[in-house]
């Protein structure tokens, strides 16, 4: 099992990989900012480059990268794009459901399974879509979030703004609504949609909104060509 | 170094204030604020993250305590203003808890958020810096001037007073700088400021190629005593920046 | 002339204390945060209009640069630069210079020369820009990037780092610009470029990178009405 260190918490967070010769991480496609130069990169994607073709159209690309070190013991340091917070997860025999653009890496052995229907329109913003991730070892997930990175305990309910989901334990049972009591109120109160959880397991939330602070820094730059 | 006055805090509330608690900062501060029946938590709208079932939300426009008609139709105005000019709507949530509840807020840029306790002073906020309050707590909006409608974020400011407790946020880190004399903030920078001191806004120096060329924009200059908070990024700086290395 | 930084790694911020009038800092347009009111500014083109102009259309700096100069001792200045990051001081010891990217160079004090290289067609497809500056003499240097700044000591192995994260590295590294995979990763994988650096020397990387910020941040951008 790589032995994964995250430093430069809570902002800037760096996942540094030490991998023993021949031991790999799959990380996110874009994730890499530096590695030892022993280490060999291979991309695939789900369903092979036609799968993964499919999917970009579809607006889910999905393409993921296997670093493995060569002849030796090698380190890759992966992050994710926006500011923010990162934690390995181990797996658990039920597994984790992760938003998207959450995911930074994992361990070979975890399977990442792009979960469809019912989940479409789940998110205000376009583009992110809800991954399944199990294993039958004892694998590790890293999820990296937009702001600090907290865990909730569900203990019977919650109410969570869907920009500010990261990963939940698939034990949960939720719920997509609005905010407020109508849509106009949910509109004034600038909410958006929600996630109603019950049950019993863990919440991982992220400090910011991804797409309210696209909106709120994307309005103020120039506009771009259509 | 943290402002003396204004900390974020750990976890237990001051004598008869709400039960908050104040988690990842200095740089993503979010507030989870536990409601007890019968007090309510007001926050600026959007931001909530997460909450109990049963915790209820009411939208509401932010006109001031006892507000009447008049009033209601100013703050109204005024939002409008800020809007087009650059700043947030002035709607804000209404929470409250029929049963103990707790609420999760957070402000759509990074960086700190501060608490504080009123017992019947006033702090001016820039607009923007509001996060939510509890409590008697009182909001009016002032104008900065006309020569701080140039500044954009500089245009309006809320004063804000009475007894309660009060959270605000920062683009980054907070530091509170103790003025005694002339003291020149970048406008952007500009988080509030207490006690007794004038403000007057102007080039940031150099004449007229200073103020083309330099880049700094309008500045506070302020004169007297007191305290001034700053934070340690600047939201038009970052459209700046970003403009620059956007496609086209 | 004394220095603090503030607020690292997530927000940092330096805060500079004068001991006696006269003394000076060079800061980046657009950097200033706060300042004691006695403090005196003056606007100008570091190198002349050519080496300025350089800068600006090629490197990303802007074309202007303003030095601060006390005129008492005790007064403050706060400087910070645009994006969500780290800043690192490397004070020159006048032998070793060091190379910054593009839009890393945030601050110095006037005993330090500052040079605007040509990367060569290696800039060319680095994310680091065409332009490098190379900063000499002696004196501390200040520079900042969107992310935190790790630094890592390279060696005989040398190390390979994603041309976007590049923010600065000492005169003694050399570097080469290369895909990494084949074909099929140029275009799927998301790494593009990497930096190959070899020789003996000190890197420092960006753990974010601003091509991705301006990508996620690109559709929410009012879209330009054709009339």
């Amino acid at each position: 099992m790589p032995n994964i260190e995250i430093g430069y918490q809570p902002a800037h967070s760096l996942a540094k990989v030490t991998l023993q010769a021949n031991e790999s991480i799959v990380a996110e496609s874009g994730a890499m900012v530096g590695m030892s130069t022993n280490v060999q990169m291979q991309t695939q994607s789900q369903g092979g480059l036609m799968g993964g073709l499919k999917r970009m159209f579809g607006g889910e690309s999905f393409f993921r990268n296997t670093f493995t070190a060569q002849n030796g013991p090698g380190e890759v340091l992966l992050a994710q794009a926006l500011c923010g917070d990162m934690a390995v997860l181990p797996l658990t025999p039920q597994g984790y459901y992760i938003q998207s653009s959450a995911y930074v890496a994992s361990t070979p052995d975890v399977a990442i399974e792009t979960k469809t229907g019912g989940f479409k329109g789940f998110f205000s913003g376009a583009g992110v879509f809800i991954l399944q991730a199990t294993s039958q070892q004892q694998g590790q997930v890293v999820v990296g979030a937009f702001g600090g990175l907290e865990e909730l305990t569900c203990d019977g309910n919650l109410v969570i703004d869907t920009g500010h989901l990261v990963a939940w334990d698939a034990s949960l049972q939720y719920s997509i609504g609005k905010s407020g009591a109508g849509w106009i109120a949910s509109w004034l109160s600038g909410e958006g949609l929600v996630c109603h959880f019950t049950g019993q397991g863990r919440i991982w939330i992220q400090s910011r909104n991804p797409s309210e602070y696209g909106q709120s820094v994307g309005s103020q730059l120039p506009p771009r060509k259509g | 170094m943290q402002p003396q006055a204004a900390q974020p805090s750990p976890g237990q509330p001051a004598a008869g204030g709400v039960q908050h608690q104040i988690t990842h900062g200095p740089s993503f501060a979010m507030l989870r604020v536990d409601l007890q029946p019968g007090q309510t938590l007001v926050a600026e709208a959007g931001s909530m993250v997460a909450r109990h079932q049963h915790v209820g939300m009411e939208v509401k426009m932010n006109a001031g305590r006892g507000a009447g008609l008049w009033a209601m139709i100013k703050a109204f105005f005024i939002a409008v203003i800020r809007k087009l000019v650059g700043g947030e709507t002035f709607f804000v949530n209404h929470f409250t808890a029929p049963q103990p509840g707790s609420v999760w807020v957070a402000p759509t840029m990074s960086g700190q958020v501060s608490h504080r306790r009123l017992n019947g002073e006033t702090l001016t906020l820039s607009s923007g810096a509001y996060v939510a309050s509890v409590g008697d707590v009182d909001m009016k909006m002032k104008f900065g001037g006309l020569k701080s409608l140039l500044a954009k974020e500089g245009a309006f400011f809320l004063q804000v007073g009475g007894h309660g407790d009060l959270w605000f946020n920062s683009y980054g880190g907070i530091e509170a700088i103790d003025v005694n004399g002339p003291y020149i903030v970048d406008n952007g920078h500009l988080v509030g400021f207490e006690g007794d001191l004038r403000f007057d806004i102007k080039s940031a120096g150099g004449g007229v190629m200073g103020f083309m060329a330099s880049g700094e924009g309008l500045v506070c200059e302020f004169n007297g005593q007191g305290r001034v908070y700053i934070q340690s990024r600047n939201p038009a700086t970052l459209v700046d920046w970003l403009t620059r290395i956007m496609p086209g | 002339m004394r220095y603090e930084m503030k607020d690292k790694p997530d927000f940092a911020m330096v805060k500079f204390t004068f001991d006696q009038p006269g003394e000076q800092v060079v800061v980046e347009s657009a950097a200033m945060v706060a300042r004691s009111s006695g403090m005196s500014m003056e606007t100008n083109m570091r190198g002349g209009m050519l080496a300025a102009a350089k800068r600006k259309l090629m490197g990303g700096e802007s074309l202007f640069q303003n030095t601060f100069t006390s005129s008492a001792p005790g007064e403050t200045l706060y400087v910070a630069p645009a994006p969500e990051g780290d800043v690192e001081v490397l004070e020159l010891d006048g032998q070793t210079p060091i190379m910054m990217s593009s839009g890393a160079y945030l601050c110095s004090a006037p005993t330090v020369q500052l040079d605007t290289k040509w990367g060569g067609a290696k800039g060319f497809f680095s994310g680091t820009g065409m332009f490098l500056l190379k900063a000499e003499g002696t004196g501390p240097v200040f520079f900042s990037c969107y992310g935190g700044i790790h630094a890592v000591d390279v060696g005989p192995g040398g190390y390979i780092c994603d041309t976007s994260h590049v923010v600065a590295f000492t005169g003694g590294l050399q570097y080469n610009v290369q895909k990494i995979g084949g074909i099929k990763s140029l275009f799927f994988s998301g790494e593009g470029l990497v930096c190959n650096f070899q020789g003996q020397g000190r890197l420092w990387i960006s753990t974010r990178n601003p091509s991705s910020l301006a990508s996620f941040i690109h559709p929410y951008r009012p879209v330009q009405r054709s009339n």
